[in-house]
């Protein structure tokens, strides 16, 4: 097949919130900039995120940037590292009021100034009252976020190629990264993006579930390539089960409803969570939250027949408040649940959500990967920013708005790095190998190829399952060692899949069973990462590891204090410290603690 | 008892020298609470492996899914079976490059006339992020937000008449930007600088006022006010150039 060569200074994979983000440090500064992109820059998922995005304003209740990294730190069940979190928490204002000036349309309090929402995790004063800290435009501030941030790339003249494919990490000899390749959709072509930087900005993969409030786009391709390319994934074991996704459409319900006043009762009509979260109650950390509720539909404290989830109630607050501040919730309960939530509560259950793990990098958005006794040695010319990346500021679970912010700091914080490593003239563009399509071309190949394989829908619909039932919102241990054999099993079967469909033009089978391949990846990932981690921190909740006096809420800090690293030759795991101390001495480490809110 | 639907969908790849234009049936069984991405899918992963239509988010807010359902634009995602009837029809958005079957470039479309109309908010400066946020008045914000809901699905253009006929109409997308930039204090443009970018056949003045538009808008923008209200303040713009001659 004859490969096209596409030489730029950088190469974007992405262009969600992080992409877009990134691409606008890269085009404003004049580097020759390629963004790919499978969808269209609004259609990207970021574009679904609804509630707010984090920032110590204090425009409304008292608030610093100290309390925002404690919540955090606190939040990631101290898996976070505290450097990372630290240049968070600090730059959220900056980059808040940067994207205001851009003109995203956020609420505005009665003095004009950013409207901001309780949010879950956030507190005042280390942990005693929720705070006012999720910046809002109603509920559908990714919409808002990522069409201001594709205004302004417009005007800065960024170019997309859209409905692009990115297929796998180009690596020369000594490990450094030199770009892509990526295949034309419309066409079927595959051509090599060439660069000095690349940027992976690829979004989660909560496809892997069989329940998810992801889009079907969500295919974890940059986590996929990264791992196929040598590169360890971070914490793979850490999932977001969000409390509040549309009882079987998965569609997301915000928490800036239980921020606005919403409340989850039970079969019985109690608000449960006061008995799991005194304090915060239904403003408690997702993991604490969407746990209460699987706990209380396993007791049979369930609603509907099949008493198979919980309910989310907004009846008690005017009619007035749910229209302006939540009207695009209003419209997806009416949608897909078939309930007016200004008269009825909305049926909600626990649904994948976000991937805390991903590629390892600094704050600086580097890619870094453990080399000559280095735990973080930086990957030239590689770096990954938002979702896919784990810098890592979520730890063991991420807050609700860290997630709006983490893409607009790293986004920012990843450009920033590659237009300092250009103009110091430290970026080179190395020659590429000669075998640097190699890899793509022979995985088309092989699809093309195959005879008496699998559909790719199968394979798929198989993988879902067992994610779904062996690592789910709680882990058991003889699931897990199942589960690991199973997705052996299925990424076995992965590698014989066959499309019937061959032509070049427009082919989405090729597409999704490409995709299939990077879902399989992070979904080995994760259940190895997951069986292998034998406590409970955060969103990895295990039945043989409970709440104990010398292990409180089953978090084993002696032994289990460190992030992993999988690598997907060989099946391999490895470890890596936890960074606990601050980027800076204007704070303290935050010490370790039993969470409990 | 459930329903046994026959959609009719448009079938045609440009791309391919052999393909040509048709309608091909399929069936299924509806279920409860069966939206069209449901149906398509369906269709997709049992049926025709090679049908192309467009999903994201599936929950109304990306804007990718807009296709003709049963002869009226709208958003497949948000569409339930149940409101239409057994049999009907599916095609892609006209106006649009046809990519295949429902899936059509409204991106394209959409970044040229975000290039033409420059819809970004345009600053004196560079933002001093030093400062705090510029203030604005709560009612504003709300004004300015309610017109950024746009979701740029193209079923505005798909439905108007003026965008059929002539190429380059920017159509209630591109005004009702105009409106929203035209509204925000903090977006130094005058009525001048909009005049120049619409003040002509393809801009509101092509408008024929027929608001099919604002009758299939998926977010229920208030397209009929804001075109009425952009018309009078662009003319009046037209006629104190005129008087200064």
């Amino acid at each position: 097949m004859n490969v096209a060569k596409r030489t730029f200074d950088a190469v974007i994979v992405g262009a969600g919130g992080a992409g877009l983000r990134a691409a606008l440090q890269l085009s404003e500064a004049g580097l020759k900039t390629a963004v790919l992109t499978k969808v269209f820059p609004t259609r990207s998922h970021t574009v679904a995120a609804q509630g707010g995005v984090a920032a110590s304003l204090g425009n409304s209740t008292e608030d610093n940037w100290h309390w925002h990294m404690y919540d955090t730190v606190k939040g990631s069940d101290w898996l976070g590292d505290q450097d990372a979190i630290e240049f968070m928490c600090k730059k959220a204002n900056e980059v808040v009021i940067e994207l205001e000036h851009y003109g995203m349309p956020f609420d505005r309090t009665d003095n004009g100034k950013i409207y901001q929402r309780p949010f879950g995790g956030h507190s005042m004063n280390y942990g005693q009252a929720p705070v006012m800290r999720s910046c809002a435009a109603a509920d559908r501030t990714g919409h808002a976020m990522l069409h201001a941030l594709y205004q302004r790339n417009v005007r800065a003249n960024t170019q997309f190629f859209v409905e692009w494919m990115a297929l796998d990490l180009i690596r020369d000899a000594d490990g450094d990264v030199l770009g892509v390749t990526a295949m034309e959709m419309e066409t079927g072509e595959v051509s090599i993006f060439h660069a000095k930087a690349t940027i992976f900005a690829t979004g989660g993969a909560g496809r892997i579930y069989y329940s998810s409030t992801n889009a079907f786009i969500n295919t974890g391709d940059g986590v996929g390539m990264a791992a196929r390319a040598g590169i360890p994934l971070e914490d793979m074991e850490f999932w977001q089960f969000h409390p509040t996704g549309v009882a079987g459409a998965g569609v997301l319900i915000t928490e800036g409803v239980r921020g606005e006043g919403g409340i989850l009762r039970n079969a019985q009509g109690e608000r449960f969570m006061e008995r799991y979260a005194p304090n915060l109650k239904d403003l408690a950390s997702r993991d604490v939250v969407s746990r209460a509720m699987t706990t209380e539909i396993n007791e049979g404290r369930g609603c509907g027949p099949d008493k198979d989830h919980v309910l989310l109630d907004i009846t008690h607050l005017a009619p007035d408040t749910i229209m302006k501040r939540l009207p695009g919730i209003r419209e997806i309960a009416i949608q897909f649940a078939g309930v007016d939530p200004i008269k009825a509560p909305i049926p909600v259950v626990p649904t994948c959500h976000y991937q805390m793990g991903g590629i390892p990098t600094n704050y600086k958005g580097q890619v870094v990967v453990p080399k000559d006794g280095n735990p973080n040695s930086p990957v030239a010319g590689f770096y990954a920013a938002g979702e896919c990346a784990c810098a890592s500021v979520h730890g063991a679970n991420r807050l609700g708005t860290n997630s709006l912010l983490d893409l607009l700091v790293f986004g920012k914080s990843a450009g920033e790095t590659v237009v300092e490593d250009f103009q110091s003239g430290q970026l080179k563009l190395k020659p590429l190998p000669a075998d640097a399509a190699d890899v793509s071309l022979a995985r088309l190949a092989r699809l093309d190829g195959q005879t008496n394989g699998e559909s790719v829908f199968d394979v798929g619909l198989e993988m879902r399952r067992t994610m779904q039932k062996h690592a789910g919102v709680f882990r058991f241990d003889n699931l897990l060692k199942e589960g690991v054999q199973k997705i052996g099993e299925v990424a076995e079967r992965a590698k014989r899949t066959q499309i019937a469909d061959k032509s070049k033009v427009w082919n989405v089978a090729r597409m999704e069973a490409l995709e299939l391949d990077n879902l399989i990846e992070v979904a080995r990932a994760t259940m190895v990462s997951a069986e292998a981690r034998k406590e409970s921190r955060g969103a990895h909740v295990r039945d043989d590891a409970p709440d104990t006096a010398e292990n409180p809420n089953g978090r084993d800090d002696a032994n289990w204090l460190k992030h992993t690293l999988w690598y997907s030759e060989g099946n391999r795991l490895d470890y890596k410290p936890v960074n606990l101390k601050p980027l800076s001495d204007d704070v303290e480490p935050i010490a370790l603690a039993k969470r409990t809110y | 008892m459930s329903r046994r639907l026959k959609i009719s969908i448009f079938r045609h790849n440009p791309r391919d020298p052999r393909s040509v234009p048709r309608l091909v049936d399929y069936e299924l069984d509806e279920r409860p609470g069966m939206t069209l991405f449901i149906a398509l899918n369906a269709i997709r992963d049992t049926q025709a492996p090679d049908l192309n239509f467009d999903f994201v988010c599936r929950a109304g807010v990306c804007g990718a899914c807009a296709m003709v359902i049963d002869g009226r634009p709208g958003l497949a995602c948000r569409t339930l079976t149940s409101t239409l009837p057994a049999a009907f029809s599916l095609y892609p958005l006209p106006v649009f490059r046809l990519v295949a079957d429902l899936s059509v470039d409204t991106g394209s479309w959409m970044r040229e006339l975000a290039e033409r109309l420059q819809t970004w908010v345009h600053l004196d400066a560079e933002p001093d992020l030093d400062r705090l946020e510029a203030r604005m008045e709560p009612a504003l914000a709300e004004a300015v937000y309610e017109l950024d809901r746009c979701i740029e699905c193209g079923c505005c253009i798909a439905a108007c008449a003026t965008a059929q006929m002539r190429e380059g109409f920017v159509g209630a997308v591109g005004l009702v930007k105009i409106a929203r930039f035209r509204l925000d204090s903090a977006d130094t443009r005058d009525d001048a600088d909009f005049y120049e970018l619409v003040g002509n056949d393809e801009g509101i003045f092509g408008c024929m006022s027929l608001l099919a538009c604002n009758d299939l808008c998926p977010k229920e923008l208030p397209l009929q006010t804001q075109l009425a209200w952009l018309r009078r303040k662009m003319a009046g713009q037209g006629v104190r150039w005129l008087r200064r001659g």
